[in-house]
């Protein structure tokens, strides 16, 4: 929801925030702990026709059908085959207002941590393959550059 | 309910109640004989006066006042309720409304002047009594009897369910001099004597030519705790004649004097009259109702239908296996699940009556603004629909009955020169047709003007086009469009009639319409019985499963060597019929090529008929329906998505689009081969 958003930003003011770490791809993201529900193994996913690339699918999670959206495909990265590791993550964010649920690919997820706001690096402008947009910032956690994706502008 | 603001609670009775009043004020205009119209108008009133003092609602319990004062000739029979009166009557009510719903906007200068309208409208054709003067001296008129001689005898609890006979006594001085004798006799010694229970009976003699009914109407809401024993009195007892002083009003608000001391407390017993209402308006004393918050219905229908999916999956798993036992559990199972669906769905079935009266205002103000004498019948008031549904049909009926009496019923002079008869006539219908239920608003005006529509679309398509007049009328529903000449403060503006088209596809309906030059249109609304679920054809397309809402689908056709051949044509031979037709894997994005043996699923939205070609017909299946999320909002050609045996979604195709698309495609080829 934007306020757990707005929550999780201010909770980098303070000093650190709750996120968990997954992985896509060689890249690491650190998605905010308060917009995420749950976490489920891999289900079989339906094809919608006609929808945008990066929601290509929907799953069934307890009932509720809900959107498959897959971020490698929004930040331009190489498709990968479902390994043992893959799990779906199921966050909660808000679109025009709206609380929705929406399920998003991991390649391997890591663990819940606290990220500091003393590692929090200011998005470069060169090297990157994403637009800056879908960035909140890039943070380092265990000496590895992680980002935290704005995931209401990527979902947008 | 038991966390529910009771004063959001009296709000809701309260909108109940004003409907209840709204329709007996409209039937009065109908059949101002009608004793029990105005009864049932009293008792509305009465109890929006008692409980909205109960609720603080101070300037509602004393406007309703004032309004039941007024109104008391009415009811006393002694005036016809004539259609100007109704008219106030029905300003009144509105009023009231206001002070519940927005009371600081409800400026009491409109009140004052509404009660000054009522009264003179009641009081120069009250020649019977002189106003200023008590109306219930007796003797009235010869007909009328002395008085009566009461007895009351309550049961003893009644003073826990909030009734108090003081305030009934005093209800009852006020239809006329009273005489009230208490009987002591059976009071307790004060060791038995319980406090809180009601030993006392009353004797009351009542002179004053009022009616049964009225001293009934008193007793109405206690009338099953008591015990009320009723004999006329020729001819009052001189020594009970009482003085009467001081009541001004040409109906007695003020409490007459009475032997009995009596605290003078004007409002009746408030809670009784709450418990006692429902089963007094239903007349059904046996059914209980119990009112439910709309989203706990909401949340049960999303568990049963989690319910019935998980079920689905147990009997799938139960049909591989071979361990009888747990078949026959699976198929207890589904049975018990497939008659808590039903029943969970009946509670969601409200009959669309509730909001057919809604429209018989609409119709009497708008045909009192036009001059246009209107005649409004409606009939299968009981045919029950799912409760969103009759919400989200509100506004399509109130522009279609609007339509009807602007553009479809002519005026007057127009009517007479055809030779019709003054008052037009709009029929608003609700029946039930298998899995749908058909509602229509019928008017016997002047019909669609073809020709006009026609003109005005010729803006938008090629001039001189071939269409039938089917197709012509189709652009009654594009966005925009309007033939009126002049905008009124109703209609002309173009906007409506897309948008209830637009609203009834959303409900998963279709829209038809019917006209007769001369003789009238009908437009007629196919629905389905509920949002929540509906019967499926389960159908393969490549390796994906989809559903098509039954209720669509007209028949399943082999699709033929022939029909394969025509490549590009995409037109199917329906015993004579062509017919086009949509490949779902084209549609679908499905890669490959396609299996041996297509199957084509005929589907129809009203006229418009529409082949779909699938590789397999799974066949039927019950479906929840889940709505997609808003990340899917771009996708139309899915109306939602539904859980299969198995555990996964398949999406439902939405027809109405599927049909618009082959018909554009079809259009398309028909017009580049002409060319």
């Amino acid at each position: 929801m934007a306020t757990d958003q707005q929550h999780g930003a201010g909770a980098v003011q303070d000093g650190s925030m709750q996120v968990v770490m997954i992985g896509l791809g060689d890249e690491k993201f650190a998605l905010d702990a308060g917009l995420v529900r749950e976490i489920i193994d891999p289900v079989p996913a339906t094809k919608v026709a006609g929808a945008r690339s990066f929601v290509p699918s929907v799953i069934n999670v307890r009932g509720n059908v809900i959107p498959l959206a897959d971020l490698r495909i929004r930040f331009g990265m190489p498709q990968t085959e479902d390994s043992a590791d893959t799990r779906i993550v199921v966050i909660e964010v808000g679109i025009d207002d709206e609380p929705v649920l929406v399920g998003v690919t991991a390649d391997k997820v890591y663990e819940v941590t606290e990220i500091s706001r003393t590692d929090v690096q200011h998005t470069p402008r060169v090297g990157m393959h994403w637009k800056p947009e879908f960035i909140r910032f890039i943070t380092k956690w265990r000496e590895e550059f992680v980002i935290v994706p704005n995931m209401e502008r990527i979902l947008n | 309910m038991s966390s529910m603001d009771p004063t959001e609670a009296f709000r809701q009775e309260a909108s109940e109640l004003f409907e209840t009043l709204e329709g007996a004020l409209l039937d009065l205009g109908l059949r101002p004989d009608d004793r029990e119209l105005v009864d049932s108008a009293f008792r509305a009133l009465h109890t929006i006066k008692g409980s909205g003092a109960m609720f603080g609602f101070d300037r509602v319990a004393a406007f309703t006042h004032e309004f039941e004062t007024a109104f008391e000739l009415v009811r006393k029979g002694e005036i016809k309720p004539t259609q100007e009166l109704i008219a106030v009557a029905l300003a009144a009510k509105d009023y009231i409304r206001a002070l519940i719903e927005a009371p600081d906007s409800a400026d009491s200068i409109i009140g004052d002047a509404i009660l000054d309208d009522l009264k003179r409208f009641v009081s120069p054709t009250a020649q019977v009594l002189p106003v200023g003067s008590n109306a219930d001296i007796p003797p009235v008129s010869e007909s009328r009897p002395a008085g009566w001689q009461l007895r009351l005898e309550f049961e003893s609890h009644i003073l826990r369910n909030g009734s108090n006979p003081i305030d009934l006594l005093d209800d009852l001085c006020k239809l006329g001099p009273c005489f009230v004798v208490p009987l002591t006799d059976g009071v307790p010694l004060l060791d038995e004597l319980e406090p809180e229970d009601c030993y006392l009976k009353w004797d009351v003699t009542l002179h004053g030519a009022c009616d049964k009914a009225a001293i009934d109407d008193v007793f109405m809401f206690v009338q099953d705790e008591m015990k009320l024993t009723l004999a006329q009195v020729e001819r009052a007892a001189p020594v009970l004649a009482m003085p009467i002083a001081d009541v001004e009003l040409a109906a007695p608000p003020a409490p007459a004097p009475t032997a009995a001391s009596v605290p003078a407390a004007a409002e009746p017993a408030a809670p009784s009259e709450r418990k006692r209402e429902e089963p007094r308006r239903t007349e059904e004393r046996g059914i209980a109702t119990v009112r439910v918050q709309a989203e706990r219905l909401d949340e049960l229908m999303d568990r049963v239908g989690e319910l019935v999916i998980a079920q689905a999956r147990l009997s799938q798993l139960a049909a591989v296996g071979s361990d009888l036992s747990i078949k026959m559990i699976a198929e207890e199972i589904e049975r018990l699940a497939a008659s808590l669906r039903d029943t969970t769905m009946g509670a969601r079935m409200v009959p669309i009556g509730s909001l057919f009266g809604r429209f018989r205002r609409l119709v009497h103000d708008l045909s009192r603004d036009l001059g246009k004498p209107v005649e409004f019948v409606t009939s299968g008031e009981d045919t029950e629909l799912d409760k969103t549904m009759i919400e989200c049909l509100a506004d399509p009926l109130v522009h279609l009955i609007r339509n009807a009496i602007d553009h479809g019923i002519e005026d007057t002079e127009t009517r007479a020169a055809a030779g019709k008869t003054e008052q037009g006539r709009i029929e608003l219908q609700a029946i039930h047709s298998g899995a749908q239920v058909l509602v229509t608003v019928k008017d016997n005006g002047g019909g669609l003007n073809t020709a006009r529509i026609r003109a005005k679309a010729e803006e938008l398509i090629a001039p001189g086009a071939a269409m039938s007049d089917h197709e012509i009328h189709q652009f009654l529903f594009h966005p925009g469009f309007s033939t009126a000449q002049t905008i009124s403060a109703l209609s002309g503006r173009g906007v409506g009639m897309d948008v209830v088209k637009r609203t009834i596809e959303n409900m998963r309906g279709s829209i038809d319409l019917s006209t007769k030059a001369g003789e009238g249109t009908t437009v007629t609304l196919r629905l389905p019985l509920t949002l929540a679920i509906i019967e499926g054809l389960l159908i393969r397309v490549g390796e994906g499963r989809y559903i098509i809402p039954l209720p669509a689908v007209e028949e399943c056709v082999e699709l033929t060597a022939e029909d394969e051949r025509s490549r590009g044509r995409n037109f199917l031979n329906v015993r004579g019929n062509l017919v086009p037709f949509l490949r779902l894997r084209d549609i679908l994005d499905v890669p490959g090529a396609p299996g041996q043996h297509q199957k084509t699923i005929i589907i129809s939205t009203g006229e418009t008929r529409v082949g779909l070609v699938a590789d397999q017909i799974i066949g039927n299946h019950q479906t929840v329906i889940k709505s997609l999320s808003k990340l899917h909002s771009d996708v139309t050609i899915f109306s939602g998505a539904t859980i299969l045996g198995d555990g996964t979604a398949a999406l439902i195709l939405d027809v109405a689009q599927l049909v618009a698309l082959a018909q554009s495609r079809a259009e398309k080829q028909q017009m580049s081969e002409a060319a």
